[in-house]
């Protein structure tokens, strides 16, 4: 599903891109848009645009695994749009592997024991009852 | 760290009496792990009140506490801040903004980005106890990511440190279904640790943590605006250079939230305070021009545009072809 879209997307945006980082010779354009922080920060000039388009497809493909975990689809737009470049590209790289902080554990009954004394060692905190 | 699982094969070895051996074999190897789990896990060692210049004692008042309900510390954890700081969201509200039903929990850039939606600027700490102890020292509630467990079988939690005690070591936390808990700094720090002492401070767009530099403070406040726009994070840009005046980057992000607030004559202003702290910073002598151009100063935007193709660089391009332009 991804692929396909990326597939149709990417020349698109490619051209979009291209086309509007083309200097206008025709008509003098009047004042121009600034270049923007976010834009000065990520420095690299050259690869900024081929960032820009990996970032849009990255910010749609966050948004359909936000779906598949279960997130309100109505949520979902809202949700992506807050999130940095940087995050994005966290996100769409490595949600699986992310720690989700829940704090549940699901152990089995050696663990469980192991757990208990380092709790009592005072090297974790998994059960409440043992301070 | 992998916890050694002693004795595993127990089962496989004939005989009473190697069974023994192998369960004493197994106890050995169950005391060498846990001695050198604590090892790595010793009290951190911190300097002087004096020395860090924070009180010894601190406790923050006026931050609410929200029990978690199932897997919801996140949530929680964020309800707590933002009304802390004067936010009025409750954990309901939060739950479909951060919350990831099948994962059972929240991850940490959703976290930051609940905290921007909510016209709140996080700032990432950078994860030393000093860092900690000096936020709470000036105010701020710090959210804290903990495994409560062994990393093999991690327990992730969100808690809010909200108070800490140097003389009798420690920490004060809002956390999962009890307020005000307390937690020695080694239990702490050895279950933060964990997290590589991911911690967060949720500030009002103006004001700046105690313990950030402003290359962190720079990028929390830009990843804020793009977010939430220039005008929201106008306030946050001038808190920065005031705090920072040497810091060229601050006033172009300042001049670019006044231009995109429709103040182009104070963006001009903080353009030329960027080229006068950073004479080398050519994307500001480039927004300069431009942005003289937009005011109708054809002479002076054209010396911002020679000074910025005069800079070898990734603008150099732009600011010649605004030259040709012309």
């Amino acid at each position: 599903m991804m692929k396909t879209v990326a597939r149709v997307l990417s020349p698109l945006l490619i051209l979009c891109l291209v086309l509007g980082s083309l200097p206008v010779a025709a008509a003098p354009s009047p004042a121009t848009g600034l270049i923007s922080t976010q834009e000065a920060l990520s420095q690299d000039q050259v690869s900024a645009d081929r960032e820009r388009i990996s970032e849009i497809l990255a910010r749609q493909e966050v948004q359909d695994q936000l779906v598949a975990q279960g997130v309100d689809p109505a949520e979902v737009e809202a949700r992506v749009a807050a999130l940095s470049d940087a995050e994005v590209r966290q996100m769409a790289d490595q949600l699986e592997q992310l720690p989700a902080g829940a704090s549940v554990i699901g152990v089995l009954f050696a663990v469980f024991v192991i757990l208990l004394v380092t709790d009592i060692l005072g090297l974790t905190n998994a059960f409440p009852f043992t301070r | 760290m992998r916890f050694p699982l002693p004795a595993k094969r127990r089962g496989q070895v004939p005989g009473h009496r190697s069974r023994l051996n192998a369960r004493l074999a197994g106890v050995v190897l169950l005391m060498l792990g846990l001695s050198l789990l604590s090892g790595c896990a010793s009290a951190p060692r911190l300097a002087s009140p004096e020395a860090m210049g924070v009180p010894p004692r601190v406790q923050l008042e006026g931050v609410p506490f929200h029990a978690q309900r199932e897997y919801q510390c996140g949530p929680a954890s964020l309800a707590m801040v933002l009304n802390a700081s004067g936010v009025d969201a409750t954990v309901d509200e939060l739950i479909p903004q951060v919350f990831l039903p099948h994962r059972e929990g929240s991850v940490q850039p959703e976290m930051l980005a609940t905290l921007r939606r909510q016209g709140r600027v996080p700032f990432v700490l950078d994860g030393r106890f000093e860092s900690l102890l000096e936020e709470l020292a000036a105010g701020h509630p710090v959210v804290v990511m903990q495994n409560l467990s062994l990393p093999a079988w991690p327990m992730w939690h969100y808690a809010v440190a909200i108070g800490y005690d140097l003389d009798d070591r420690l920490m004060t936390l809002h956390s999962g279904e009890e307020p005000e808990r307390l937690e020695s700094f080694r239990r702490f720090d050895a279950t933060w640790a964990r997290s590589e002492r991911w911690a967060v401070v949720a500030l009002p767009p103006g004001e700046l943590p105690a313990s950030t530099g402003p290359v962190r403070s720079l990028q929390a406040i830009a990843d804020f605006e793009r977010a939430q726009g220039p005008l929201a994070a106008l306030p946050a840009w001038e808190a920065l250079t005031r705090r920072w005046p040497e810091a060229a980057m601050g006033w172009f992000a300042l001049g670019n939230a006044r231009h995109g607030g429709g103040d182009p004559r104070g963006a001009a202003e903080a353009f030329r305070r960027a080229t006068e702290a950073d004479p080398q910073l050519a994307v500001a002598w480039l927004n300069l021009g431009l942005t003289l151009e937009g005011l109708d100063a054809p002479e002076r935007a054209r010396e911002a545009f020679e000074r910025a193709a005069a800079l070898p660089g990734p603008w150099q391009a732009r600011a010649e072809e605004a030259l040709d332009r012309r």
